[in-house]
């Protein structure tokens, strides 16, 4: 499969009836991968649809679901190695899961209870996880790309072999982080990947108006780097152009923008209400004929790789690997409100010893 | 060996030189030390505080950029999370405003958002205040947004020996520190600054004159206007006790408490303009604590709440007479 930057349509491995329109030896791929991958989607839906009701149940205060861009997270993710770094932004958990973190530690995040990696101490857009170099999020639009861009910068200063990936959205593109984060990682050659969850919408605006290019990905032309338009709801077509950037990038040729054309189910936030701005029928459309979980499940139907009876076991297997993990998430206490002073500086300043004091005297411990 | 012998050598300094040094130590001590900024590499920086860094250590470790302040800044913070030690340049603290985000929103939170598993050790210098005729864009005191923003140090030195010391703890500091370097007196003040390594501590204040009537408290180039006060305030008979805090974030609470409780009359004295400044916490801090030494009002000395203007920057500027009006007016109160 040949992959070609500044495609006028997204590159495609499958039909939206699951059937390959290219050659799929050309991604050697093997049979249990494909499992592997099929299972990621739908381990990522599973664990966002549980997450989705902790907050309808009041007992989380915060969601943004990536229900229908599953597909762009789990194939991007997949090419990375253990030692490679992301950076996400608020809707990038699918991805976070096939680096490394724990359903139960993403429970815990959006419960904010203590074995959340971050301690409770962000809304739920996403624990860092050092061990697993993910860098958590704040929820400041477009600001991980030029941190990312300093972390391909060091990789390639210290001559390893590991690449940054940086997820970011549509409205993103419009912040000047982007730009500067594209223009300095092209200077340098820098290892990285920017990776634009395309879902169409930043909140209610639509990317007609934030944006007056046809595409995301042609962007890239303006930094001398290569730009690639993929159907982001077709999950091998994003691990082969993920995969093709990554290696690129771990063989020292450069950075690349990858523009997943995808979109959203659910609302921006559970504090959105996306009825203001959906234009009637296209959500359906979507989810009808496009998502990317049935896409990839009728592929492996075709292929004499599934059936009815695996997909009720496995979501079985899955839904009880969740209810494991949720419990474990609330066994989890609250962190306590003595540590609310930790970690703004290494060791507390003069000052906050004070406040320590203050708090103290305040809870009475 | 010879290199002891140079180490003993003292030299009457520049602050220019005695950076340049600290730099230059640093990054032969620890090679995660790197530096990146506008114009660093062959042009030495405007100021030429990192002339011939780029020749010694290469391109991998003296990055010259692009002209943008917040991939400085970003990138310094991607840098850090992942291990280097960067040291970024931000060629006129008046444009750090485009980086701002990144280092308000992201180096100032990075450690208590990942609960302790990500660090910022980084180091941003520049250039700060007036007195070169730089206008409204080259000249201004924007220290309070830093100090306001938990998570992030500042550092204003007033000499090039602190400077060499309070550059190289910051550089080993596991925290993100802005660094103000007083331009006006970047070649205007030497002392003598060693060759060898050394550190002055971040969060600790040094008197610079000792007096017994009066305190002024104060930082970064207005040290030398508090100087000046000072000898004109000496034909009074009034003595003035000089500290410099040279750390502003955490600032040196115990040194202010001890100063105050010597003389019962404190000036504060900074370059910024008055409102919403840093002089406000110093005087607000003294007045929660230390009320009862006061024998007279607290008294801020600072720039008008105007832009900084070109023209008329000595009309702006606090100067000796004006610490003197303050001085009197605490003391004969």
């Amino acid at each position: 499969m040949e992959i070609k930057p500044f495609t006028g349509q997204p590159i495609s491995v499958l039909a939206y009836d699951g059937s390959p329109v290219t050659n799929l030896d050309s991604l050697g791929i093997s049979k249990d991968e494909y499992l592997s991958i099929y299972r990621w989607l739908v381990l990522a839906r599973a664990v966002d649809d549980r997450g989705y009701i902790l907050v309808r149940q009041g007992r989380a205060g915060f969601y943004a679901q990536i229900a229908g861009q599953e597909a762009s997270q789990i194939g991007s993710a997949l090419p990375l190695t253990k030692d490679d770094w992301l950076y996400g932004d608020h809707r990038s958990q699918g991805s976070m899961l096939v680096k490394g973190l724990r359903a139960a530690e993403w429970f815990a995040h959006v419960l904010g209870r203590s074995l959340d990696p971050s301690q409770g101490r962000l809304m739920p857009h996403g624990p860092g996880r050092n061990d697993l170099h993910i860098v958590p999020p704040s929820s400041t639009v477009g600001n991980q790309i030029t941190e990312a861009v300093g972390t391909a910068m060091a990789q390639r200063i210290k001559k390893r072999k590991e690449i940054t990936i940086v997820y970011f959205g549509d409205g993103a593109t419009s912040e000047g982080d982007f730009h500067v984060g594209m223009n300095f990682a092209a200077v340098y050659g820098s290892p990285c990947i920017f990776f634009c969850q395309n879902n169409q919408y930043a909140i209610s605006v639509r990317l007609q108006e934030q944006t007056h290019t046809k595409t995301i990905a042609e962007k890239a032309k303006a930094y001398g780097m290569d730009g690639f338009l993929v159907d982001g709801n077709d999950v091998l077509a994003v691990y082969a152009v993920s995969k093709h950037c990554a290696d690129k990038a771990r063989s020292g040729n450069g950075p690349s923008l990858i523009e997943a054309y995808t979109y959203r189910y659910g609302p921006h936030s559970s504090a959105d209400d996306d009825t203001r701005y959906r234009p009637k029928g296209e959500l359906e459309m979507w989810r009808n004929e496009r998502d990317p979980v049935v896409r990839f499940r009728r592929f492996l139907e075709k292929q004499k790789l599934w059936n009815d009876d695996k997909e009720q076991k496995l979501l079985a297997e899955v839904k009880a690997e969740l209810a494991v993990a949720l419990e474990e998430a609330e066994k989890s206490p609250v962190p306590e409100p003595m540590t609310v002073l930790d970690h703004t500086y290494e060791k507390l300043t003069p000052h906050l010893e004070w406040e320590r004091k203050e708090l103290a005297a305040e809870l009475g411990v | 060996m010879a290199t002891a012998e140079v180490t003993k050598t003292q030299t009457q300094s520049t602050m220019v030189q005695a950076l340049r040094s600290a730099l230059l130590e640093e990054m032969e001590r620890d090679e995660n030390v790197v530096l990146l900024g506008e114009d660093i590499g062959p042009r030495g920086g405007v100021f030429l505080i990192t002339e011939g860094l780029i020749d010694r250590f290469g391109k991998d470790r003296v990055i010259d950029t692009p002209l943008a302040e917040a991939g400085i800044i970003g990138a310094a913070v991607g840098m850090a999370c992942y291990g280097l030690r960067p040291v970024a340049e931000i060629q006129f603290i008046d444009f750090i405003f485009p980086g701002f985000d990144l280092l308000v929103s992201e180096a100032a939170k990075m450690r208590y958002r990942s609960a302790g598993q990500f660090a910022c050790p980084m180091v941003v210098r520049s250039p700060y205040g007036g007195g070169v005729r730089g206008g409204g864009y080259h000249s201004q005191s924007p220290e309070a947004y830093f100090v306001a923003t938990p998570g992030l140090k500042v550092v204003a030195p007033s000499n090039p020996y602190d400077a060499k010391g309070l550059l190289i703890a910051s550089i080993r500091d596991n925290d993100p520190v802005v660094f103000m370097e007083p331009k006006k007196i970047y070649r205007a003040v030497k002392n003598e600054v060693p060759a060898g390594t050394y550190e002055i501590p971040i969060g600790k204040a040094a008197i610079t004159r000792e007096g017994k009537h009066v305190s002024v408290i104060t930082y970064g180039a207005m040290v030398h206007v508090a100087l000046e006060a000072a000898e004109i305030m000496q034909k009074e008979r009034v003595e003035v006790e000089i500290l410099d805090l040279r750390t502003l974030q955490p600032y040196d609470s115990e040194a202010i408490l001890e100063t105050v409780g010597k003389t019962g009359h404190v000036v504060v004295l900074q370059e910024a303009p008055r409102i919403g400044g840093f002089a406000g916490e110093i005087a607000a801090f003294i007045a929660e604590e230390a009320i009862g030494y006061l024998e007279g009002p607290i008294v801020r000395v600072a720039g008008w709440d105007t832009p900084f203007p070109y023209a008329l920057e000595k009309a702006y500027m606090p100067n000796a007479q004006r610490v003197c009006r303050a001085i009197k007016k605490s003391i004969n109160f």
